[in-house]
């Protein structure tokens, strides 16, 4: 063997060696969590990640319940996935607990990142910095049934656009018949509460939940107008009464019925009735406000983030920065059915040919999201003082004892 | 020498069980003690804070108020586990036929798991579809149907009707056990003695199962004592918090609020008070029991 063969083959075996260390030249494996509930929509754009990426991200489901904890002794252990996905609501307490990377400087120039509805934005921020993006998003709307507007001699095209409008339209609907009712709500779930109620409150001009201990809850006279409202839509029997011990099991399935007129619901709820109630005319709407033209909704779903201590960081960024491409959020999500987290995507090729769709969609873009701490103490818990309001106050009639006992109650577990 | 080393074998063949015991019992109760003199999160951290979270506890009305819920839930269902399940013991060590029919059908829903059978009664008392509030009304007790969950009273008694369907099998098995263990010469003499039916349930079964029935109180009441998950499934707490029950309300603190220290300190005044209305208990029936 002479010296120029030993040579090459030095050469050969060194490229080699520098070819299997190189990160840029491998794949790489990578494991993503997402919680149970968000897993479907997770899937579709994990699934077209791979099919056109080298690295591959393997996706674990987690139980909706364990993801705080899981995500908590992860980080502690240093035994973490390389993204997560979870409920958007933890991310004030992830991000204050030191949970998360901070993204800010690879996002700022982002031009798809500068699309996505502000309320994820502002949910993901903590002392000016990012920590996050939307990822599957899910949204508040107002959603009725045409059949029984037709049949109450109302415009089945015109949704209700104010409180007052619930009120007279629900009134209406109710005369159709004693097993027909104007309205539902699910009086004991504090969550389907925050998500439809609340909006409406929002939309009325108040602010509901407090950031901090120096901050006022559930300030502003939307906060009573709706209370109200629903006190009077109690007492005039428009709310059927197995509204107050609904602790969300019923949240949708009693409009699937055909004998509600009226109610809040979820964007997710246009495709389950389409399959479970194929001849049911129902159309969908923002929430209302107060005065008619105000409007707001919750935005709910789930944000994308990295883990501190993730092995593989650069390309979970990577990934967060397609998965808001023009690519990922058409032919991921809305091909799929699912809300792209870009506003200026509401309208799609994909949505087209359903207006209602289209519809929740821009619900996004004009949605908020309240950006606090202690979310379950306040809002989420079946103790929660947001709970304890709206039944004192629909149920018992005392609205504003209701309100001043919660006000009081949410001061004090901001402050904690 | 030969004793030493007895003791020595003696001592390893414990082993295993202690060593057990050590770490599935000693040691989770020694970080559960660390753990209340923790502000712990379930997002991490946990600095020592001495005892503030007891006194937290002390002044915290929902916990008492839950206890006290709690113990009602405790004294109203024992009675009716403990004398639903003496009777139907005592059909169940009848003649072959009825005993294997009432052992079948009684024990069948203790099979079942717990959350599952709440969310069937949650069903069965739904007020638009449930069979109860039909069947009442079919009875004529009610002219309208009722919404069982909308009022606290109501609900305790629903759960109450779940839980006595779902486990006064387990009761009646123990008892069927103690039942059977009396002596059938005691019987024979009895009915020698021309002493009826019901006499002799009295006066020789009830006696002599008196431990039994003893035993089969206190596992009743402890497990009331923990109730949770009938609660979380058919109440969920309400209305109002109403229905919240002591373990429920630890649920909230530790793993919906994240407050793991305050958490385990409510858990271990449980505990302690378990613990002492168990020893109550026992010391009451060995001072009552016959000799």
């Amino acid at each position: 063997m002479g010296v120029s063969t030993a040579l090459r083959r030095a050469i050969l075996g060194a490229t080699l060696a520098l070819a299997a260390n190189s990160p840029s030249q491998a794949a790489e494996n990578l494991t993503m969590w997402v919680r149970a509930s968000g897993a479907n929509a997770a899937q579709h754009l994990v699934d077209l990640w791979n099919t056109g990426h080298a690295d591959k991200i393997g996706l674990t489901v987690i139980p909706d319940n364990q993801v705080v904890s899981k995500l908590a002794i992860g980080v502690q252990s240093g035994d973490v996935p390389d993204v997560i996905s979870f409920d958007l609501i933890y991310m004030p307490d992830f991000m204050r607990a030191g949970l998360l990377t901070d993204i800010t400087d690879a996002m700022k120039g982002d031009a798809n990142f500068a699309k996505v509805a502000p309320a994820f934005t502002h949910l993901a921020t903590y002392k000016d910095r990012l920590y996050g993006t939307g990822f599957t998003p899910d949204v508040s709307i107002l959603i009725y049934n045409k059949d029984l507007f037709r049949k109450a001699g109302l415009d089945p095209d015109k949704a209700p656009a104010s409180l007052q409008d619930i009120h007279d339209d629900a009134k209406k609907i109710r005369a159709l018949g004693p097993d027909v009712y104007g309205f539902y709500f699910s009086g004991s779930c504090p969550g389907c509460n925050i998500f439809t109620t609340s909006p409406m409150m929002v939309a009325s001009g108040a602010k509901i939940l407090p950031a901090n201990g120096d901050e006022e809850p559930l300030a502003g006279t939307g906060v009573k107008e709706v209370l109200q409202l629903f006190r009077d839509m109690w007492s005039e029997g428009l709310i059927p009464k197995s509204a107050q011990p609904d602790n969300g099991a019923n949240f949708v399935a009693n409009f699937k019925t055909g004998k509600i007129g009226i109610q809040g619901a979820g964007g997710f709820l246009i495709s389950d009735l389409k399959k479970d109630a194929p001849n049911l005319d129902f159309g969908v709407a923002f929430l209302p406000g107060a005065k008619e033209g105000q409007a707001s909704a919750f935005v709910g779903g789930d944000v994308v983030a990295i883990p501190k201590g993730s092995k593989h960081s650069d390309i979970a960024l990577s990934f967060i920065k397609w998965e808001l491409t023009d690519d990922a959020q058409l032919e991921g999500l809305a091909k799929n059915n699912i809300l792209p987290s870009r506003t200026d995507l509401a309208t799609n090729k994909y949505f087209q040919a359903e207006p209602r769709v289209v519809t929740t969609a821009k619900a996004v873009g004009i949605g908020y999201v309240p950006w606090v701490f202690h979310f379950n103490d306040m809002v989420n818990s079946d103790s929660s003082p947001w709970i304890q309001m709206i039944q004192t106050a629909v149920f018992d009639g005392k609205v504003d004892e209701a309100i001043a006992t919660a006000k009081a109650k949410m001061k004090e577990i901001a402050n904690e | 020498m030969i004793a030493m080393r007895r003791g020595a074998v003696g001592l390893l063949y414990a082993a295993p069980a202690l060593v057990f015991v050590a770490v599935f019992v000693i040691y989770p109760m020694l970080d559960l003690i660390r753990m209340s003199l923790t502000n712990a999160s379930l997002l991490g951290g946990g600095e020592f804070i001495g005892l503030k979270n007891y006194v937290k506890a002390a002044g915290d009305a929902t916990f008492w108020g839950s206890l006290a819920f709690t113990a009602r839930y405790t004294l109203f269902i024992t009675p009716i586990l403990i004398g639903a399940g003496f009777l139907l013991a005592l059909l169940a060590v009848a003649p072959p036929r009825i005993a294997r029919l009432t052992r079948t059908i009684v024990f069948m829903p203790v099979i079942i798991g717990l959350g599952s059978s709440s969310l069937l009664w949650v069903w069965l008392f739904d007020e638009q579809v449930g069979l109860i509030n039909k069947l009442l009304q079919d009875l004529g007790l009610i002219a309208q149907p009722m919404v069982w969950f909308a009022d606290a009273t109501l609900g305790l008694w629903a759960v109450i009707a779940s839980i006595v369907w779902k486990v006064v099998g387990y009761g009646m098995i123990l008892l069927v056990a103690g039942i059977q263990s009396v002596g059938a010469d005691i019987y024979e003499a009895a009915m020698l003695d021309g002493a009826g039916y019901w006499q002799r349930v009295v006066r020789i079964t009830l006696p002599l199962t008196l431990r039994t029935i003893a035993l089969t109180t206190l596992v009743s009441a402890i497990g009331s004592m923990l109730a949770f998950d009938q609660f979380y499934i058919m109440t969920a707490g309400g209305p109002k918090s109403e229905t919240f029950t002591s373990v429920y309300w630890i649920y909230q603190n530790s793993f919906i609020y994240f407050k793991q220290g305050y958490g385990a300190t409510l858990s271990l005044l449980l505990m302690a008070i378990i613990f002492i209305a168990s020893t109550a208990q026992l010391l009451l029936m060995r001072r009552g029991a016959p000799t």
